[in-house]
């Protein structure tokens, strides 16, 4: 196979070369698809491919033609934003015949937890409970009404909303101090808590009413570290060292 | 406490601070630890062959052929874990059909195929090539078959041939050992210019994940060679093994200056990312970077080395030196890619939480496919070495002899 002075070695490589060449413009030619480019870095049927994809989404706007009563009452509840067909599933079928095709309607724990289960990234606030806690094996329904959903009973304690502070607070030293030994809660605050705050301690003689060395100790709790509190804390304040859902003093 | 609170707090524990919802899963997982693993196995055995051919370190010789065979086995292994991790391998070839020029992992489909087919196969052909035509010539029924098609037609044995052979040979590894650059940086690079992930975005990263790799390639090569020197009741080129451990110091020190370095360098720079990751290293990597990365698999191996290397020893002693610390190198440099892989994800990008990662044992990013993709490219190898045996050379060197 030796061609003249060209060693056979290059002459087998360069066959194989072209060989791998060719086919593989051959192959890009026969497999990229004809309308690949047109618009963009992909192919342009795909447009036409996805317009022809069956419509399974009704919309909103289509279930208040109907069901006008409860597109009103969820217009003003909590789940204003939450669209029918989050829960109900596609129904686009269902405004085309809407005696023979139904929509799911779910009436156990299946679809709230979804959003409602908890989530440390959810945002304070957002109603969250521990599914496997929260009353157990009942439907969500028996309580909460999905298209007008509030709390059965406006919250007791802080925890339904502050969870994440209240479980730190629960195993620390501060465990038996109820929230309102330190900060006085509006009314108001359980109705609208973004608008209306609670208010928090702006001195550090307050934390002294328990940990100055003069303060009277309560019987009934554990020892509690005493301080003078001028001495000890000078210009700062108390919480800029210490976290008072979670201190950390002996 | 209630039990209740038990659970409350035990929900809460292993999450801390605030992280957006996407950051509750890592998507990156184990196998994209591996990926980088298996790629730098392969740029670093492919720099050692290099010092054979191309620096003339003599002393490597024994290893030159081996060092081949294990890139190519841990390259034809390493496309395997992004492929499992993306799902739809069948798709892969649209990337190279119709690729995209400002995607870096598009293009790196090309560096892939470059190393592949044009510096691994080629250079491996032309080393081996008399040896196949002998084998062809040799060998019976289907194997015969088998190297005459590997011989790819050729039958010329004359000297001129050789010398040939050895000449473009060696200008194969001089363009490979930049394009075994290319391979093993780009995998720093794709990590290095995610710039909103200030653990990842550095311009060292390239450098630091190449000088790893040679660290990582020389070491497993290092062990193949050990490993299969035992099996074969062969006696270990205690000269040979004493470079590659030379080497390995050498190339530890660089890249152990420039993670220090790295590392130097964001305590001083201390963007605001600083708190999260110090307490990144503090708590959730401390196991993987403090321990097994620096100390176990940097600084033990590093001493380890110098001691058997320089120390007064017999050689089986200072073999067993070498075999733990390349054991250890392994387990360090998988660490590191570990806390750049993993470590990059566990923290939010609010910089006020972090998240954490429990390895699967089942599933197509599990553990146990992670260690399949382990061990395929030690079966591809034991394949590759059945088929080429590195050790023709020396046995036609004893015959002469």
């Amino acid at each position: 196979m030796k061609t003249g002075k060209i060693p056979q070695q290059v002459v087998v490589l360069s066959l194989i070369s072209l060989v791998v060449i060719v086919s593989f413009f051959t192959m890009r030619f026969i497999l990229t698809p004809k309308s690949f480019g047109k618009y963009g870095h992909y192919r342009a049927d795909a447009i036409d491919d996805v317009k022809n994809l069956p419509i399974s989404y009704a919309g909103a706007k289509a279930c208040g033609d109907c069901h006008d009563e409860i597109v009103k009452l969820k217009s003003k509840g909590f789940h204003r934003g939450v669209s029918c067909e989050v829960c109900h599933g596609p129904s686009a079928g269902h405004t085309e015949d809407p005696t023979s095709i139904k929509p799911e309607a779910p009436r156990q724990r299946e679809g709230c937890p979804l959003c409602h289960n908890y989530s440390p990234s959810r945002p304070t606030g957002f109603p969250q409970i521990i599914t496997a806690q929260h009353n157990p094996g009942k439907p969500c329904m028996t309580c909460h009404r999905p298209h007008n959903p509030v709390p059965p009973v406006t919250p007791k304690d802080c925890s339904a909303c502050h969870r994440s502070i209240s479980a730190q607070k629960m195993v620390s030293r501060h465990a038996p101090l109820e929230c309102t030994t330190c900060h006085s809660v509006p009314k108001e605050h359980f109705k609208n808590p973004r608008f209306v705050r609670v208010e928090k301690p702006t001195t550090n003689e307050f934390c002294g009413k328990c940990h100055s060395s003069d303060a009277k100790a309560q019987a009934n709790l554990p020892p509690i570290p005493r301080i003078d509190v001028e001495k000890h804390a000078g210009r700062y304040l108390c919480w800029d060292c210490h976290y008072p859902h979670s201190p950390e003093a002996k | 406490m209630e039990p209740a609170i038990q659970q409350v707090v035990a929900a809460l524990e292993p999450f801390t601070g605030y992280i957006y919802p996407n950051e509750y899963y890592l998507q990156w997982e184990l196998l994209i630890v591996l990926y980088p693993y298996l790629t730098g196995l392969v740029a670093g055995a492919f720099i050692l062959a290099s010092l054979e051919r191309v620096f003339h370190v003599k002393a490597l010789l024994p290893v030159y052929r081996l060092a081949l065979l294990s890139a190519l086995a841990f390259l034809i292994a390493a496309p395997l874990p992004l492929m499992s991790h993306l799902g739809h391998p069948e798709r892969a070839w649209e990337m190279l059909v119709t690729p995209h020029t400002t995607s870096a992992m598009a293009m790196f489909g090309f560096v892939y195929a470059w190393y592949l087919l044009v510096v691994l196969l080629l250079e491996i052909w032309f080393d081996y090539r008399v040896d196949i035509i002998k084998l062809s010539n040799e060998k019976t029924g289907f194997m015969k078959l088998v190297y005459k098609v590997l011989t790819l037609g050729t039958t010329d044995v004359s000297p001129e041939a050789v010398k040939f052979d050895d000449k473009v040979g060696k200008f194969i590894t001089v363009v490979g050992i930049p394009s075994a650059f290319m391979l093993h940086g780009y995998v720093g690079f794709i990590f290095g210019s995610i710039k909103a992930n200030p653990w990842w975005s550095s311009v060292l990263m390239p450098v630091v994940f190449l000088f790893s790799a040679i660290v990582s390639g020389m070491a497993m090569v290092m062990l193949i060679y050990m490993v299969t020197s035992w099996v074969r009741w062969k006696t270990i080129d205690m000269a040979c093994v004493n470079k590659l451990a030379e080497f390995l110091i050498y190339v530890m020190l660089v890249d152990f200056t420039l993670e220090f370095l790295d590392f130097i360098h964001r305590l001083y720079e201390s963007e605001e990312s600083i708190q999260i990751l110090s307490q990144l290293i503090t708590d959730r990597l401390f196991i993987s970077l403090i321990l097994l990365q620096v100390l176990m698999g940097g600084l033990v191996p590093l001493v380890g080395l110098l001691v058997a290397r320089f120390g007064k020893f017999p050689d089986e002693m200072r073999k067993m030196f070498y075999f733990v610390c390349g054991v250890l190198i392994q387990v360090g440099i998988f660490s590191m890619r570990w806390n750049v892989v993993i470590g990059g994800q566990m923290f939010s990008k609010s910089l006020r939480g972090l998240t954490v990662y429990k390895v699967h044992l089942l599933g197509l990013e599990g553990l146990l496919m992670a260690i399949v993709l382990l061990v395929l490219p030690l079966v591809v190898l034991a394949v590759l070495l059945k088929l080429l045996p590195p050790w023709l050379a020396e046995k036609q060197e004893q015959k002469t002899a």
